[in-house]
């Protein structure tokens, strides 16, 4: 959960990351994006707290071209206040997508950019092959509400987004930088990706994405870490519900950021997903 | 020099260990705390405590909005400016304010204060806070990310609709109306006097400046932090090359007036310490849903490092309240230097007394109203006469046809000063 505006030199390991900025919609937005790898392209929509070229990506990489852009408002993209809601933001990533020439491609999104690629894989069901879902936001059942993390304190945050808050991979993802200008960044870039967060999922994260779930036909996995305390596991199955052929699979020991606990574990479960047939 | 009573409406019987038991006064404070029967007592006595500002020296009377919240229990604060309106006769009434974004259409609140001005007979200041974080983002669900956005896009609506003599349509990011076209319209023309309540928001300064409207710093932090903010304030004024009339700065502050000193921490210390320990005591997480803020107040915030995240702050006794400047409280004396003092210092025209915090009770709430108006407040009214001219006070009718001033009485004291309520009590059989 590390904000965005401390990750761009956080790379180590394999050579073939690299960023670029994109201009969308006739130059309306410009758009950062991560790259991974050489080959089909696989389309990555980042969560709530951020884009990461973390081990998961590193992982993916290793077979596809990821193309990992960061939604408009995360750090150096811009353009967020052209976007009100949520019809905003679908017709925002088909202008991204036509930019960069991309279709018949899977796409994979973890958290709010989850959400995000199951409201494309609704709109434009011919336009992707492949579905990933990971502990995704999108659906509400008052019986068991997905945790107000906009109303929680840091301490209680690290506590609701991972399996293991004491570990040392959770401490180290959700520490802020200690030297002061470090953190002040760290603050800003914070307050700016939240906000952005809150346009879609403010107060509740429920903008009528069931209405419209049925429409999505690419074969789809739902992965959840098995104790994501954010938004828990029953909604992975509230997903497989409502789209026809729905695989769930749940991850051990993490939870709402299986990439950061389990990112070896994740990248399996996704490329054995992509590879069938 | 105009001076104002403010009036929050707290609910003034909290258990003693509210602060130990709830996690916040505010959005998820329990209601079963709450009696109606004591709120019906509450809900009059500040109506009482208000009209008695009006009738003993007080300029005007300000109420305000809050949700879900026990030390401002005034959902809807053009209720009560409705009854001040009727029993009150040459004194402004303040609404300070309505959220205006929070409204579907905003007009509605044009409206409303449009019925407020014609029915007090043009005495209405009309009030747009943008709204605490905790009233609009989590007691009324609006987005934190575009709600200034909305904010100003009401503000348009509003004064279009007030201004507009024609019928017209309205195109907006946040309202589409086909037909706006107010009846009635405010009395005050072109408008009823606009005041921008605060709290410490930095691109507020600018645009109050830049419309033209009063700045009121509201704020429990009293003055030492306040003049850290109308400091800001008046700064962002000689940048815009804006003349500093003081009339156009407001704030507010406790006070607290008796015989003696130690006679004035007997009766308020308890209260204040009340207010400032258990009616505060908001849950850190509810105070700034992301976007509430702009970057620049958070990074001005953080630059400053006035900001502290997550941290409650420090419980205060009545002595530190009074040397942190939270209260200013003592003989009528004191209190007068005291606050000529800061009227000074924050360079402001308007100072906004509360005079009834905490647990006060009625009857000491009088006590400090009536001293405060005939004790304090004509020895300020002059401070800047025939320096400057207050452009943002309201212009009452000449004539009106209200009812007759009103000749305060006290009620009947009954129970110790309690007032019993008429009604029956809850659970009594029906059919009465």
């Amino acid at each position: 959960m590390r904000a965005a505006a401390s990750m761009t030199a956080s790379k180590q390991g394999a050579t073939t990351m690299t960023e670029r900025s994109v201009s969308v919609a006739g130059g309306q937005f410009k758009t950062d994006v991560i790259e991974e790898g050489k080959g089909q392209p696989v389309l990555f929509l980042h969560g709530t707290f951020g884009l990461d070229a973390d081990r998961f990506l590193n992982r993916l990489g290793d077979q596809y071209r990821v193309v990992a852009p960061r939604h408009p408002g995360y750090s150096g993209s811009t353009g967020s206040e052209r976007l009100l809601d949520i019809n905003d933001l679908i017709y925002y990533y088909l202008d991204f997508l036509d930019a960069e020439g991309l279709r018949d491609l899977p796409i994979v999104g973890h958290s709010l950019g989850a959400m995000f690629a199951a409201e494309l894989a609704a709109v434009q069901p011919e336009r992707f092959s492949k579905l990933v879902l990971m502990d995704s936001f999108g659906l509400w059942n008052p019986e068991y509400p997905v945790a107000d993390f906009f109303a929680m304190m840091p301490r209680e945050l690290g506590a609701t987004l991972y399996h293991d808050p004491e570990s040392p991979t959770a401490q180290a993802a959700s520490k802020p930088p200690e030297e002061n200008e470090a953190f002040i960044a760290y603050m800003l870039e914070r307050a700016k990706s939240l906000a952005t967060a809150a346009k879609y999922l403010w107060p509740i994260p429920n903008r009528g994405l069931n209405k419209r779930l049925h429409r999505i036909s690419a074969p789809t996995l739902l992965i959840w870490g098995e104790s994501d305390k954010l938004v828990p596991p029953r909604y992975g199955q509230d997903f497989q519900a409502g789209i026809k052929g729905a695989r769930l699979e749940l991850i051990k020991d993490a939870g709402h950021l299986p990439q950061v606990e389990q990112p070896d574990q994740l990248a399996e479960t996704v490329l054995s997903f992509l590879g069938q047939k | 020099m105009k001076l104002e009573m403010f009036h929050l409406m707290p609910y003034r019987e909290l258990p003693q260990d509210f602060d130990e038991r709830y996690r916040s006064v505010w959005v998820d404070v329990p209601s079963q705390l709450m009696d109606p029967l004591k709120v019906h007592q509450m809900y009059n006595d500040t109506l009482d405590e208000l009209e008695l500002a009006a009738v003993s020296g007080f300029d005007g009377v300000c109420v305000n909005e809050h949700h879900q919240n026990a030390y401002g229990f005034m959902p809807s604060p053009n209720i009560m400016a409705a009854t001040l309106a009727r029993r009150t006769r040459d004194t402004a009434i303040i609404v300070l304010g309505n959220s205006i974004a929070l409204y579907n259409p905003p007009i509605r609140v044009a409206e409303e204060f449009a019925m407020l001005d014609c029915i007090s007979g043009g005495r209405l200041v009309a009030g747009f806070p943008v709204g605490s974080s905790m009233d609009v983002n989590f007691a009324y669900g609006a987005n934190p990310a575009t709600f200034r956005d909305k904010y100003y896009e009401a503000e348009d609506l509003i004064l279009k609709a007030w201004t507009n003599p024609e019928i017209f349509s309205y195109d907006g990011k946040y309202t589409q109306l086909r037909y706006v076209n107010l009846w009635p319209r405010p009395l005050q023309k072109p408008h009823p006097p606009i005041w921008i309540p605060g709290g410490g928001s930095i691109e507020t300064w600018g645009w109050s400046l830049q419309k033209g409207y009063l700045y009121a710093y509201l704020s429990y932090a009293g003055f030492k932090r306040g003049k850290m903010v109308m400091d800001g304030f008046w700064k962002k004024a000689d940048e815009l090359g804006v003349e500093k009339n003081p009339y156009q700065g407001g704030f507010l502050q406790l006070v607290a007036v008796g015989e003696t000193e130690s006679e004035v921490q007997d009766k308020f210390g308890p209260h204040g310490e009340y207010f400032y320990n258990k009616m505060l005591h908001v849950y850190p997480g509810f105070a700034d849903a992301p976007g509430y803020r702009t970057i620049d107040t958070i990074k001005a915030g953080l630059l400053s490092q006035t900001t502290q995240f997550g941290e409650a702050p420090p419980k205060m006794s009545w002595k530190q309240l009074l040397e942190a400047g939270n209260i200013v409280a003592g003989t009528p004396k004191q209190v007068t230097e005291q606050l000529e003092q800061v009227i000074k210092d924050l360079h402001i025209g308007h100072l906004m007394v509360l005079s009834q915090f905490g647990s006060i009770p009625h009857d000491l709430a009088m006590e400090n109203i009536k001293t405060t108006a005939t004790q304090v407040l004509p020895k300020l009214r002059g401070i800047w006469d025939g320096q400057w001219e207050d452009k943002w006070w309201i212009h009452p009718m000449s004539s009106p046809q209200m009812p007759g001033p009103l000749r305060y009485q006290q009620p009947a004291a009954v129970n110790g000063g309690q007032h019993t309520p008429s009604r029956q009590p809850a659970g009594a059989p029906a059919g009465d």
